[in-house]
């Protein structure tokens, strides 16, 4: 049977409304340590941080009043990241629709601040927004790495009902963000048969290349390979399943047995993409660069607690392989832990190895670190407020001392053989 | 301020209506886990077991049951359960389970059941009670019955126990002592005096209190002695009463006050004087207090405080002070003053902490919340890992070990940016960082840092 979740609840902030899937960001870059921006659907933006003061840690959630967001508006979507250096400063932006009575109008504010000095400054960055209309309803706000003629540049990504992905991104010209057809820097991104309730998009590194998924409200699942300077689409797989698909996820997967014999497995690391449904099973395609979506392995009990919301893949005990964490409607959080043997020739399983229960749906999971101290605690909303869960401190110190003890020796070792 | 959600919560059925006062946690039936007791304001006296929604045991009493407790108030060993209603009866019930049952007397079931209704003992003491304690209040080992009225008076009874057999319970409750107050009694406590002897304690309106002296204690051992003892008390009464006021300054002089004393502090504590105890008030005052002149701590809240409990959450046996406001948010305070809040999900008319078999077979910190919707909810095994958030740094920092790793390590201690990252790499690319071609681990993505686990060796 499951076992114990790993982690404990540091600290739970109330929500004054509740949140949705796409109600939480990150906050990276600058200085001090990270924080989270959580978006209630009432118009509210919550700032989540640890202050640390007179060498006390206490948990800080407060309301960030961000510009133009009037009083009757509904947040749908909020995302955040760290403009791509050289340039400097952190870039928020906000799905919303103010609903006035007659119409509902939909908008993107995205803020920014150019003011040297205070690029990384939130309460000033909540300040200076630029506010687009939007002529569709917003789904989700998401942001990706492109490179524009060998210059790294990070732009927004959202989807909406046209059913279309928008992509803005900032003028270098006039410093301000705006709207570009999406096929010149995402091909792969056109002729969508539904809303696209989830996209994620992964560099390969070293490869110049990268993979795009997308899940749609309809049930279709696409992946594709793109050349990131060519734009050009290298290969394209996609399937059609029941049901919305909440989440699809791209992440490298430990090859295994059989394809480890395989020469170009080794070479490339396998691809795999979670697809998580809001009605059925959620699956693993993996290897994905060689199979396509073919080889599927299914999460066990993934369909009992209701629709699974949120998604992460990441690793959460240290063992340099990831996990597979799924948040549901019914108010559960499962871990899942991939299973494959090397010795034997038997194809490899997602196992569940630990479940933990909220007290209300999880929405949507983070896993950052907001202590300033290495290890990354796991953020996760709920219908309710927000949920900050942190590994045991013991047990991680031990576990870090003894490896840290390992790689002494074998630094002294090798000390005394070059002594020689 | 910290707040943390609790996820492991039963409910249990409870139609009634009942009195703040009215519940308590303690082990009924002698079987070393603690029960849940709970009397409606019609005298129906529930008992609940383990995670079960239904009662395990009901029994009536007579009149509108205003406090329960448990605790061996016939001084024989032996955990009763007490139930004292307005109207001013006193009803003992055995709830132990009889260790020659009978499975096979099925034809005297009802008349057996029936009879099992009935308490044990019943006695008529004086009516409009208010709360109930049950502790040695003298220090001469032996447990009172402390009952407050609701007129400013506190009375102390003691057992006087005429049974020959054991088994039986047969006796009556004998007046040990009246006191009268000033102001409003909301609670009764028992703490450590300087000495280390038990002093009896009551909650006065305004953050205030009241120490009640044991007089009969001193009048006990005048008889002993041979002296006369009507010679003073035809006199002038001997004061019995010394009232503290814990601040001069801001307080409604008349706003509810609640009182716990005894809270444990580990340990460590090698019995020297006075206790600590906990104040709080109607209007947010939570005080802290060790004897009468300390003040260790004060917060203000804006809630409604009305029930003050202590409840080792941590672990580490220092028992933390809990104070529950009608709205259902807790509050967890340690001695440090750190504060962890919790909101329980609805309104609640009466709350208590301790320590319940909920699950599991054993006992384990509990919140127990009375909802207005029938529900009686219980938040069970409220552990938290610490008071205070902390992170792996000031974890390590404790330690002597990590100072000398890392300098093995080449890495400053004074560097935290340094260290966060080391820490980072050694528990995330566990494979990579041990591997040493810097080559490798220029991966900013980290993104293919599991491709290659199984094909790592050692340099050596």
């Amino acid at each position: 049977m499951a076992g114990r979740c790993p982690l404990v609840e540091d600290s739970f902030s109330r929500l004054a409304s509740q949140s949705n899937v796409y109600g939480l960001a990150a906050l990276a870059g600058g200085e001090g340590p990270g924080g989270l921006l959580a978006a209630a659907l009432k118009g509210k933006v919550i700032y989540f941080r640890y202050h640390d003061l007179r060498q006390r840690l206490r948990p800080v959630a407060r309301e960030l009043q961000f510009t133009y967001i009037p009083v009757d508006a509904e947040i749908v979507s909020i995302d955040s990241f760290p403009k791509a250096p050289p340039q400097r400063g952190l870039v928020v932006g906000i799905t919303f629709i103010k609903d006035s009575g007659d119409k509902a109008s939909p908008f993107l504010n995205i803020y920014c601040d150019y003011e040297p000095g205070s690029e990384y400054d939130l309460d000033s960055v909540a300040q200076s927004c630029l506010n687009l209309e939007l002529q569709f309803t917003p789904f989700q706000l998401c942001h990706a790495e492109v490179c524009v003629g060998d210059k790294p540049e990070v732009v927004f990504l959202l989807s909406g009902n046209d059913p279309s992905v928008h992509l803005y991104r900032e003028n270098e010209g006039s410093h301000q963000f705006e709207e570009q057809p999406v096929q010149h820097l995402f091909p792969e991104l056109q002729e969508l048969p539904s809303n696209v309730l989830w996209l994620d998009v992964l560099n390969i590194p070293g490869a110049g290349q990268r993979l795009t998924a997308f899940g749609c409200q309809n049930g279709y699942v696409r992946v594709a390979r793109v050349d990131r300077a060519d734009r050009a689409v290298l290969q394209s797989w996609s399937i059609q399943q029941d049901g919305p698909v909440s989440k699809v996820l791209l992440f490298p997967l430990p090859a295994t047995a059989a394809a480890r014999d395989d020469a170009a497995a080794v070479a490339a690391p396998s691809y795999s993409v979670l697809v998580a449904s809001a009605i059925e099973l959620s699956v693993v395609y993996r290897d994905v660069l060689t199979r396509g979506l073919t080889d599927q392995v299914i999460l066990p009990a993934s369909d009992q607690y209701d629709s699974v919301l949120c998604a992460l893949v990441t690793d959460v005990d240290f063992d340099g392989v990831r996990e597979i964490l799924l948040g549901t409607y019914g108010q559960e959080l499962l871990c899942y832990k991939y299973d494959a043997d090397a010795a034997t020739n038997r194809p490899g399983e997602f196992r569940l190895v630990w479940t933990r229960r909220f007290p209300s749906p999880l929405l949507s999971m983070l896993y950052a670190d907001l202590t300033a101290d290495g290890l990354r605690e796991l953020a996760v909303v709920c219908l309710k407020g927000l949920h900050v869960l942190q590994h045991g401190l013991e047990t991680t110190a031990r576990r870090l001392l003894e490896r840290l003890r390992r790689e002494a020796e074998r630094r002294n070792r090798r000390g005394a053989l070059e002594g020689e | 301020m910290r707040s943390v959600s609790y996820v492991q919560r039963v409910a249990l059925d409870f139609g009634g209506s009942l009195f703040p006062h009215a519940i308590c946690l303690g082990d009924a039936d002698n079987d070393a886990l603690n029960e849940l007791v709970v009397g409606d304001t019609n005298g129906k006296l529930y008992v609940y077991k383990n995670d079960d929604s239904k009662p395990w045991a009901v029994r009536s009493c007579q009149g509108m049951l205003t406090c329960v407790g448990v605790g061996d108030v016939c001084n024989k060993g032996k955990n009763l359960v007490v139930a004292v209603s307005a109207e001013g009866w006193f009803h003992l019930f055995d709830l132990t389970s009889p260790t020659s049952k009978h499975p096979d007397a099925s034809g005297h079931h009802e008349l057996a059941a029936a009879e099992e209704q009935k308490p044990a003992f019943k006695q008529h003491i004086p009516a409009n009670t208010k709360v109930m304690l049950i502790s040695d209040i003298d220090g001469d080992g032996k447990c009172e019955l402390v009952v407050g009225y609701t007129d400013r008076v506190v009375r102390a009874f003691r057992w006087e126990d005429s049974s020959e057999n054991s088994d039986h319970v047969s006796g009556q409750l004998l007046l040990l002592k009246k006191w009268l107050l000033e102001g409003q009694v909301d609670s009764l406590s028992v703490n450590p005096g300087r000495d280390g002897s038990p002093e009896m304690m009551v909650s006065q309106p305004g953050c205030g209190y009241a120490i009640l002296l044991c007089t009969w204690v001193s009048e006990q051992q005048a008889t002993t002695e041979g002296r006369d003892t009507s010679a003073p008390s035809s006199e002038a009464p001997i004061r019995d009463v010394i009232l503290h006021q814990t601040s001069g300054r801001i307080h409604n002089k008349n706003v509810s006050t609640h009182l716990i004393g005894s809270i444990g502090r580990g340990c460590s504590s090698e019995n020297s004087g006075s206790g600590l105890f906990a104040l709080c008030t109607l209007d947010g005052t939570l005080k802290l207090m060790e004897g009468a002149d300390k003040l260790l701590w004060s917060v203000q809240v804006d809630h409604q405080l009305f029930a003050l409990e202590k409840l080792d959450v941590t672990g580490n046996g220092h028992e933390e002070v809990i104070a529950c406001a009608w709205d259902g948010q807790t509050y967890i305070i340690d001695h440090n003053r750190t504060v962890a809040r919790f909101q329980a999900d609805e309104n609640v008319s009466a709350f208590c902490a301790g320590l319940y078999a909920c699950k599991g077979g054993s006992n384990s910190p509990c919140l127990v919340y009375v909802s207005f919707n029938q529900k009686i909810y219980i938040y069970w095994d409220v552990q938290l890992e610490r008071m205070e958030s902390t992170n792996l740094l000031k974890i390590l920092d404790c330690d002597p070990e990590f100072g000398s790793l890392l300098q093995q390590l080449g890495v400053e201690r004074g560097d935290v940016s340094a260290v966060k990252d080391l820490i980072h790499k050694t528990l995330y690319f566990p494979e990579k960082h041990q591997q040493s071609s810097p080559s490798q681990c220029q991966d900013p993505a980290g993104a293919d840092s599991s491709a290659h686990y199984a094909v790592i060796q050692d340099p050596l």
